[in-house]
């Protein structure tokens, strides 16, 4: 593929993209802003509880954050400030969205970072593994412990692994600390437990998958070629059967990246403490707060956007066969 | 694999430092020292906001008084501990105006004193504003020719202030005086008017204005994972006594119950509440003490006494059948674990108030008798007599009877109780299908109601012809009450009461309640032939089953000393310290 031609698919991409986060960001506000509750709610008991009139109750509750004036007005006003870089004041956590992002997005950023490393590294390798020693032992045990590990739900995971690591041996602390710091020894330990609670599903995944595809190539006409041409088997496996292998493995990959920032990584920040995005939007979304929500479902939105076109992107290098023009 | 596992088991190893929890030495409490952080893990909700005045949520209140106290709080046994208060205050014989003189040594961080004045405008100013619609305005509003109107704040001089009120209120000190804090007059002032701008104002959402007012002062709050306070120096309790004893405070916000209680287990959190089964576990162990203590709430079984329940629920003798059949001792056992008291009526046994004379005790002792049950049914006019001379319990029409109750899910205390609920009445004939709503729905579509084919907003009280958007005969849920101030409790059980959802309604009740806030209960022992006589009749009505008083328990480090155990067991907080570090 020329050069030109890629920039072309990637600038068209990158206005789809815009478009696409315009009504991502349009249909979250009008669904949280139109729906039945308001951040009003947790006010009524209290106050109802002492006669008040509950449509006063909301009323004012709905001044102070200023969703008291007419929804077209709200959401003109929210999508100039999202543009002009004010993202808001969340009602539940008392404090800027765009502060709230920029304290808690490192900690889900840290977790599904490591844990995609964790997973896609041992579950393919793995999985390879498994492939080339195919009907063995190692074969089986492999697509056991796949098997279990896909059926293991992460949150029961998380509680054992907190009772045997933490309470049993003592090894590592219950939850997650966030006053260590980032770059540390202290805190790579301290992720320990999290990384293997939210890895061990999707590595279990990657490990079918790769075993499926590296058997898909073992079995292709090239490898055979290549083996009769003398190559080693340790060339004929790296160079040929798992370079074409990996490419629906990325697909997946991305494909995953996208369900854990939208909130698959939740049950293992709930589990270890972990003050992630995934928390903060759960939160979120009980307390109808509004400017949360519309800001994380839009970042995920463009997470999920731009992993694609990476994933695109890498194809085009992985398999020159790949063209966009 | 074997070397997958080696790997894991490898890398699990070198990240891990090898250190094991150990059960700390018994030796005698040595006098408190400032050392340590103790770190309280929570499984619920963090809070909104440190600005108080706009908090509807118990963290809230919680954070923020954590660094900050109120004119007085109570001991373990309802004695008025002072605070900011520098004397015990001052009600006059007619009960109309009281007096509070505050400490003259308390401080705002930048060093100016706090006066009167500070406490009147936020009051005046604040809470009784239009523009803020501070949530809890009507503690501070009494009911003068059919209208409420505010009570009224005055300064007297630097360090006194009045409030003076039109209607006697023997509750109202407790029921609001002694929670007030103070917002400071002069960084208040460049918000007034402007909700948006006093919301977002800095200085009130890191509490950087507490100058001494707290034992500690705020350092950290990072959302949903933790609140972090530190010692305060130059806070005013700790002139005497050096308190408090931790250099840091942290509240831990953890996911579950489970992570919590495996977090004690571990030792890397200093407290936490402790599940009921978890009890017998964390009292085998050295390493951590547990305290059972009484609480403030109770939970109960609500019948439907509107138009659009069972009406069969309207009938007295039908409801103390009911309540009859449902055993307060296997709720206590089976549910409960030991861990309640039953409950008669929304009064405490540790409350001076209480009383068991002349109230009935459904479902416990002699009334816990289902035959007799079905005797009141059948006499009632829902039953035959069956050829053996058994009572079949019945609807009027002949039909089998069944009934919804409706609750919170979740695997929790309500839920196992509607299964026994259920259980329980199924032993007298009645079907009872469980309706698991989530708790938004419940109050939107079962509790709050409106009278049918008008357009009026939903509320928890909107009159006799109100009813629900669901049909509904029981519902389980859990109250509150004050023990020394159980007056509040009108809102549940008058009939205009804001939170009588379930359309009660007896004229007797209505005019105790109003006398027992009345010049007549200044009189002691009137108030409490007046909390009797309600208890009573609320017994006999059986508008509501109730179930039992549970009691709270709470797992500590076991060298964490100065605990004063009891219902208000955080009292003193500021008095714990570790024996050692």
């Amino acid at each position: 593929m020329t050069e030109r031609g890629l920039q072309g698919y990637i600038v068209k991409r990158l206005i789809y993209a815009v478009l696409i986060t315009c009504g991502v960001v349009t249909i979250t506000f009008l669904l949280l802003r139109l729906g039945p509750s308001s951040p009003a709610d947790k006010y009524l008991a209290n106050m109802s509880a002492r006669t008040q009139d509950p449509s006063q109750v909301i009323a004012a509750v709905e001044a102070r954050y200023g969703l008291d004036k007419p929804i077209h007005e709200q959401y003109a006003e929210y999508v100039v400030n999202l543009v002009r870089g004010d993202w808001g004041w969340s009602f539940s956590t008392s404090m800027p969205v765009i502060k709230l992002i920029q304290r808690h997005w490192v900690y889900s950023f840290q977790l599904i970072l490591l844990s995609m490393l964790f997973s896609a590294s041992l579950g393919i390798l793995i999985g390879v593994y498994s492939a080339i020693k195919q009907y063995t032992r190692t074969d089986y045990l492999a697509t056991l412990l796949s098997f279990i590990g896909i059926s293991i739900p992460n949150f029961w995971l998380g509680i054992m692994l907190i009772l045997i690591f933490s309470v049993q041996l003592g090894w590592f602390k219950s939850y997650y600390d966030t006053g260590l710091p980032m770059f540390s020894l202290a805190n790579l330990k301290a992720l320990v437990l999290p990384v293997i609670t939210l890895g061990t599903g999707m590595m279990a995944g990657y490990t079918r998958y790769a075993r499926s595809a590296t058997l898909d190539n073992l079995r292709k006409d090239f490898v055979r070629t290549a083996r009769a041409k003398g190559l080693p088997e340790r060339v004929v496996i790296g160079k040929h059967a798992f370079r074409n292998a990996v490419l629906p493995i990325i697909t997946i990959i991305m494909f995953d990246l996208s369900g854990v920032v939208f909130g698959g990584a939740y049950l293992t920040e709930i589990i270890f403490g972990i003050p992630g995005l995934g928390r903060i939007s759960f939160n979120a979304i009980f307390a109808n707060d509004y400017p949360v929500v519309v800001t994380i479902t839009l970042i995920g939105a463009m997470v999920v956007l731009l992993t694609n076109l990476a994933t695109d992107i890498v194809y085009t290098r992985l398999d020159p066969r790949i063209r966009y023009d | 694999m074997k070397w997958l596992v080696i790997l894991i088991i490898a890398l699990l190893a070198v990240t891990a430092g090898c250190s094991s929890p150990s059960a700390p030495e018994s030796a005698p409490a040595p006098e408190p020292t400032v050392t340590g952080t103790f770190i309280k893990g929570t499984s619920g909700g963090d809070a909104e906001t440190l600005n108080w005045l706009l908090a509807a949520d118990a963290s809230s209140f919680s954070y923020a008084g954590s660094a900050m106290d109120s004119l007085a709080t109570y001991d373990n046994d309802w004695n008025v501990v002072l605070r900011h208060l520098a004397k015990p205050v001052q009600v006059s014989e007619d009960g109309l105006t009281y007096t509070m003189t505050i400490r003259d040594d308390l401080t705002w961080s930048d060093n100016t004193g706090v006066t009167a004045e500070d406490y009147v405008y936020t009051l005046k100013n604040l809470m009784f504003s239009d523009w803020l619609n501070y949530t809890y305005q009507t503690d501070w509003q009494e009911t003068v020719n059919d209208e409420a109107v505010f009570v009224e704040p005055e300064v007297v001089d630097e360090t006194t202030f009045i409030i003076k009120r039109q209607t006697v209120d023997p509750e109202f000190a407790d029921n609001a005086i002694y929670s007030l804090m103070p917002y400071p007059k002069h960084i208040a002032l460049k918000y007034e008017g402007d909700v948006k701008a006093f919301t977002q104002a800095e200085e009130f959402n890191n509490l950087s204005f507490t100058g001494n007012l707290g034992s500690y002062r705020y350092k950290e709050w990072v959302r949903n994972d933790k609140f972090v306070v530190e010692r305060n120096p130059d806070n005013y309790l700790g002139r005497d006594d050096d308190s408090p004893y931790f250099k840091e405070y942290v509240t831990k916000l953890l996911g579950t119950s489970a992570a919590v209680n495996a977090a004690l287990e571990a030792g890397d959190i200093t407290y936490t509440g402790v599940e009921p089964e978890q009890v017998a576990k964390f009292k085998q162990m050295k390493s951590v003490k547990v305290f059972t203590v009484p609480t403030r709430g109770y939970d109960l079984i609500i019948f439907n006494l509107r138009n659009n329940g069972w009406d069969g629920l309207k009938n007295k003798k039908v409801r103390q059948a009911l309540s009859m059949s449902i055993g307060k001792k296997m709720v206590i056992d089976s549910i409960r674990l030991g861990f309640a008291d039953p409950a008669f009526s929304f009064i405490p046994s540790s409350s001076p108030w209480y009383t068991d004379e002349g109230v009935p005790q459904y479902g416990f002792g002699d009334l816990y008798d289902k035959d007799k049950a079905k005797q009141l049914l059948f006499e009632a006019g829902y039953g035959i007599r069956k050829p053996g001379g058994t009572t079949a319990v019945q609807d009027k029409d002949g039909k089998p009877l069944k009934l919804t109750l409706a609750t919170t899910p979740g695997g929790g205390i309500s839920e196992n109780l509607a299964f026994l609920v259920k259980q329980e009445l199924g032993d007298i004939d009645i079907e009872v299908d469980i309706k698991l709503v989530p708790w938004p729905t419940l109050l939107r579509q079962y509790v709050m109601n409106k009278a049918p084919g008008t357009d009026e907003e939903p509320r928890y009280n909107n009159g006799p012809e109100a009813v629900s958007e669901q049909p509904w005969e029981l519902i389980i849920m859990a109250f509150n009450t004050h023990p020394i101030a159980p007056s509040g409790s009108r809102v549940f059980f008058t009939t205009d009461g804001g939170l009588n959802f379930w359309g009660y309604t007896n004229p007797k009740v209505d005019k105790l309640f109003n006398k027992v806030t009345s010049r007549e209960a200044l009189d002691i022992d009137a108030r409490k032939k007046m909390y009797a006589e309600i208890s009573q009749i609320i017994a006999e009505d059986q508008s509501v089953a109730f179930l039992t008083f549970p009691r709270g328990n709470h797992g500590f480090q076991a060298n964490v000393e100065g605990i004063d155990v009891g219902m208000r067991l955080g009292w003193n907080y500021h008095k714990w310290y570790f024996a050692e570090p």
